[in-house]
Order: C-alpha cells, then sequence, then structure tokens
C-alpha cells in the first residue's frame, strides 16, 4: 500500500506527541490526586521536571546488562507504539510491547538486590493478571471486525465491545502502578520494586518505556470510538482517555493494595468472565438474534 | 539557566534518614509529606531509595553503630546531590555531643550543605533549609560553569 506524505508526517507527528500528552496526563493525574487529598499538589508539567532532571543527573550503573535492558525496554515499547501509530497489527503491537516489560524484569533481575528480585518476580505476576486479558480484548476485536490491523477498525466498537472496554479498565489499573494493584511498585513495601537499582538517566529510561506502553495501552482504548466526523471522533477519543483516567484516580484514592494472588484471581476471573459475556454477544449479534 | 538546571531545582526527591533521633525531627520531617505543609508542591516526593533521591535529610546525632549505614547511603545517592542537617542533634550532636557512643553531627561523617536549628526542627524551618539548599545548589551550578570548581559551600541558617 502506498502511503503518501501527509500520512506519514501524521504519523509521525503522533508518534512525537503521544509521549509528551501522556507526560501531561501523569501530572494532571498527579494534580487531581493531590486535590482529592485537600493538598495543592505540583504543576502539571512536573513529570516532565522529574524526566529531565533524572536524564542530567550522573549516571550510576550496578553492571552493563541492567543499562542494555534498560534500553531494550524503552526501544521495544517505542516501537509496539511506533506500530500502533503506523496503523499495524493489533496482535503484534501487543507481543512487542510484552517483550518490553520482560525486558523491564531481565534488567531488574541483572542486580543483585532482594528488593529488585522481588520488584521483578511481582511484575511477572503483573504481567501474568493482565496479558490474558488483553490479548483476548484484542482477539474479541478481531473476531467482531474480521481484521487487527489499526488503519482498518474505522468503526465504532462502543456499543459492541463495551464489557470487553471494562475488562481493559483492570488491565489499565494495572499498568498505571495504581491502588490495588500498584504491586510491583509497591513503594511502602519494596521500594519501587523492579526500578529500585536504577538511578539517574538510566531510570529516566525505564520511566520514558512506561510512558510508551501507557501511550500503546491508551491507543487502544481510543480505538473504541470513532465516528465519520473527525472532530466528534477525536472528542469521544479524548473523552474515553479522559474518563478512565478519573475513574483509575478515584479508585487509586479509595482503595489499598492488595496481595498479588488477589490480583491475579481477579483479573484472570472477572476479566476474561468479561470478555467471554462479550463473545457471546458478538457472536449472537452475527447470528442475526438481535 | 539551562532546562536541566531548572528542572533540578523544580524536581528534588528526598531521601529521610534517622541516625539515632528521639523522633522530634522525624515526626516533624514527615510532616512536610501531609496536606497541611504538601510540599509535593514543590515537585519534592519522598523517594526512600539512595538511588532516587537528590537530597538527604538526616535527623539524630549519628550514633557510632550507624555511621557506616549513613556513608553508604551517601555514596549510594547519585551527584548532585545535597545534604540537610535536621535539628540541633544532626548539626552539633547537641545534647548528645560528648556522649561515648555518638559522633556529634552529621558533619562529622559526610559533608553537610545546610544546617536546620531547632529542637524539635519546625517543618517550615526544615522548608527553608530545603530552598536554602536549592539556592546553594544554584550557585554551585553557576560556579561550576565559570570553572571554580565544585568546593564545598557550606551555608548556616
Amino acid at each position: 500500500m502506498a502511503l503518501n506524505l501527509s500520512d506519514a508526517a501524521l504519523q509521525v507527528a503522533l508518534f512525537v506527541l503521544a509521549p509528551i500528552a501522556i507526560g501531561l496526563l501523569l501530572g494532571i493525574d498527579r494534580k487531581v490526586t493531590a486535590r482529592m487529598q485537600n493538598r495543592v499538589g505540583p504543576p502539571i508539567v512536573q513529570p516532565f521536571y522529574d524526566l529531565f532532571k533524572l536524564f542530567a543527573k550522573r549516571p550510576m550503573l550496578m553492571n552493563n546488562g541492567q543499562v542494555v535492558f534498560a534500553v531494550a525496554c524503552l526501544v521495544l515499547q517505542a516501537a509496539a507504539f511506533a506500530l500502533f501509530v503506523a496503523g499495524g497489527d493489533l496482535l503484534i503491537v501487543f507481543f512487542i510491547s510484552g517483550a518490553g516489560s520482560v525486558a523491564l524484569v531481565l534488567g531488574a533481575f541483572s542486580a543483585r538486590s532482594p528488593y529488585s528480585y522481588y520488584g521483578s518476580q511481582r511484575e511477572l505476576m503483573q504481567v501474568l493478571a493482565y496479558e490474558p486479558v488483553l490479548l483476548l480484548a484484542i482477539l474479541l476485536i478481531g473476531y467482531r471486525e474480521g481484521t487487527l490491523m489499526v488503519r482498518d477498525l474505522e468503526v465504532n466498537l462502543l456499543p459492541g465491545l463495551a464489557l470487553a472496554l471494562i475488562a481493559l479498565f483492570v488491565v489499565l489499573v494495572i499498568k498505571l502502578q495504581k491502588s490495588p494493584y500498584d504491586i510491583a511498585t509497591a513503594h511502602q513495601e519494596i521500594v519501587s520494586g523492579p526500578y529500585v537499582e536504577y538511578s539517574g538517566p538510566y531510570l529516566g529510561v525505564t520511566k520514558l518505556s512506561h510512558w510508551f506502553e501507557l501511550a500503546t495501552l491508551l491507543g487502544i482504548f481510543t480505538l473504541f470510538f470513532w465516528d465519520e466526523n473527525l472532530a466528534v471522533s477525536i472528542a469521544g477519543k479524548l473523552a474515553i482517555v479522559a474518563a478512565a483516567m478519573f475513574v483509575a484516580q478515584v479508585i487509586d484514592n479509595s482503595t489499598a493494595r492488595l496481595t498479588r494472588e488477589r490480583m491475579v484471581r481477579f483479573t484472570v476471573t472477572f476479566g476474561t468472565l468479561l470478555i467471554a459475556l462479550n463473545v457471546v454477544l458478538v457472536f449472537l449479534s452475527k447470528e442475526g438474534v438481535f | 539557566m539551562g532546562l536541566a538546571d531548572k528542572s533540578r531545582l523544580k524536581s528534588p526527591w528526598m531521601l529521610h534518614f534517622d541516625t539515632g533521633s528521639c523522633n522530634g525531627c522525624d515526626i516533624e520531617t514527615w510532616a512536610l509529606l501531609a496536606p497541611k505543609y504538601d510540599i509535593e508542591r514543590f515537585g519534592m516526593l519522598n523517594k526512600a531509595n539512595p538511588k532516587h533521591a537528590d537530597i538527604l535529610l538526616v535527623t539524630g546525632p549519628v550514633t557510632k553503630k550507624v555511621e557506616d549505614r549513613l556513608r553508604n547511603l551517601y555514596e549510594q545517592m547519585p551527584e548532585p546531590k545535597l545534604v540537610i542537617a535536621v535539628g540541633n542533634c544532626a548539626s552539633t550532636g547537641t545534647p548528645f555531643q560528648h556522649c561515648y557512643n555518638v559522633n556529634g553531627g552529621v558533619a562529622k561523617v559526610i559533608p553537610v550543605d545546610v544546617f536546620v536549628p531547632g529542637c524539635a526542627a519546625r517543618p517550615e524551618a526544615i522548608i527553608d533549609g530545603v530552598v536554602l539548599g536549592l539556592k546553594v545548589w544554584k550557585e554551585r551550578a553557576f560556579a561550576q560553569k565559570d570553572g571554580k570548581g565544585d568546593k564545598e559551600t557550606e551555608v548556616r541558617e
């Protein structure tokens, strides 16, 4: 398929702007959280201050492997998002992003530190919890639309796949590292889990890769709304993201952390159950029952 | 002032270490994180991890037992970093100054940038100390650019 120049320019612009948007979104997140706790909170550009500061710190590393895995994580997450923006296959996007999470875990395992080990075990547990739900949701989109290519998904998925969107919301809470599922980065418990042995610029690299990971996931959220009118389409996509983030903040501020077993049990039962119900609904509508 | 310097002043992450304090200064330090003083509005976060921290807030007179751990934490923090001695004990060791098991102040073990007086140091004074520390940082950054090297500048509040 011949790609015209303006399309390519738009995709590059999206690829560059999305991490900036995620940074701002996380800044708003911190501000809203602070207001919910009756605090003033940091400015909304705070995540950028944090990131630039980290990149300006003097490098300190445990071993070379740690840095290699951090960079691999960034490259994989950025590649997954780039493929998503280019309108590629959702399943491939999912696998590349999953490989990025594994790179983070391997980086944490490469340092001989109990907190780092414990954090990466928990990170693997999180992957075990959210990947089945995410994978099934993506396959369900493919089943309903007959395609997994992002560029061909020009249809409003929300009425048919509302249950799958709710299941994906659980994935978002885990990937945002928010209560009750901030299992791996449990800051009062195991300091910051897989990130504990990273410092300075390398911590910045892992942070940036987390932004790309979120960009990919929220990108999948935006696929659920589509309209003939471009302005309505964009407004609807933003509304889904804003609503999901707000509900995640409310849950974050009103719950305590659960154990990792309960996380896996909940996502694997509740998440897959919702998707199974949705599969039945999609099947019935395909058969023309309603 | 470049983007890196500005970000550094806007995002000082702290590590709090108790070197045998009576917990008076610790309670005042923790009060900073609560809604009343809310230091997150300055971008400060409590990181509880030396590898992520920029500012080391030390309370207590530094007992002989804890000396090595304090040095260890200090060495694990990546440059550029600040050390703030919070309270009279951390500043000079009073009233434990001549005890056989006490070093008598953080400055006997690691270089200190700012001393915050008080028993216990009030949260407002600790915030002032951090602001003063950031000022020292800024001056040091400029001095480095002028080629004067990074001499330890000790400032007493």
